[in-house]
């Protein structure tokens, strides 16, 4: 068992600026016993896109990559 | 020993929020318990949605995943951490908070609370027109 004891002194904040409180989160002026926050994101990666890419060369020593198939050609 | 108060209360000077939304709370006070939900499927599409039909939640899994388990029979007994709180001040002080969006269960609480279990769940798809995918 161990026996934590918190010391809350004054406490005083001049400004807070925020751009968003998203997905699960939160933002507290106060105490709290329990918090718990889930949250579960799913997104295509960007590779499913149809239509025109953008022109990447090929990588450098793409030919001796191991384990890959070749880009160019 | 120096004095304690039983809890803190808390003073702000100007709360500015431009947008809350998908159910996000603002709450000035104290609470118990809150506990948001929410489950979203975000669509972005090549069709119009009166053309392309609907979209079900029961078609993706990740929407009845269960949620991650902690496994800790001491601290499910109570017997991990025994927390005392002293507070010397009774108040927390912030002059100006500004925020710009509040969103997907999250909360923005000015005061005190016992438990908050918030759940997000959002699926992102795109669906294409039929045409635009070669299929050999």
């Amino acid at each position: 068992m161990v026996n934590f004891t918190v010391h809350n002194c004054g406490l005083t904040v001049g400004n807070i600026e925020i751009l968003g409180v998203s997905a699960a989160s939160m933002l507290q002026i106060g105490d709290s016993d329990y918090v718990t926050l889930y949250s579960m994101f799913d997104t295509p990666p960007e590779s499913v896109i149809v239509g025109p890419i953008a022109p990447l060369p090929t990588p450098e020593g793409e030919e001796e990559a191991v384990g890959e198939s070749p880009m160019a050609g | 020993m120096e004095e304690s108060y039983p809890i803190r209360v808390s003073q702000i000077g100007l709360v500015s929020v431009v947008d809350v939304s998908i159910g996000a709370i603002i709450q000035f006070g104290d609470r118990a318990e809150g506990s948001p939900k929410l489950n979203a499927l975000a669509v972005q599409r090549a069709v119009d949605h009166t053309k392309a039909g609907s979209v079900y939640f029961e078609s993706y899994p990740i929407f009845d995943r269960p949620l991650p388990k902690l496994i800790d029979p001491v601290a499910d007994a109570g017997e991990d951490v025994r927390i005392k709180r002293v507070n010397h001040c009774p108040r927390i002080n912030v002059g100006c908070i500004s925020v710009v969006g509040v969103g997907s269960t999250s909360s923005l609480l000015a005061g005190n609370a016992m438990r908050t279990i918030a759940e997000s769940r959002i699926k992102h798809i795109r669906q294409y027109e039929k045409t635009l995918i070669p299929i050999t």
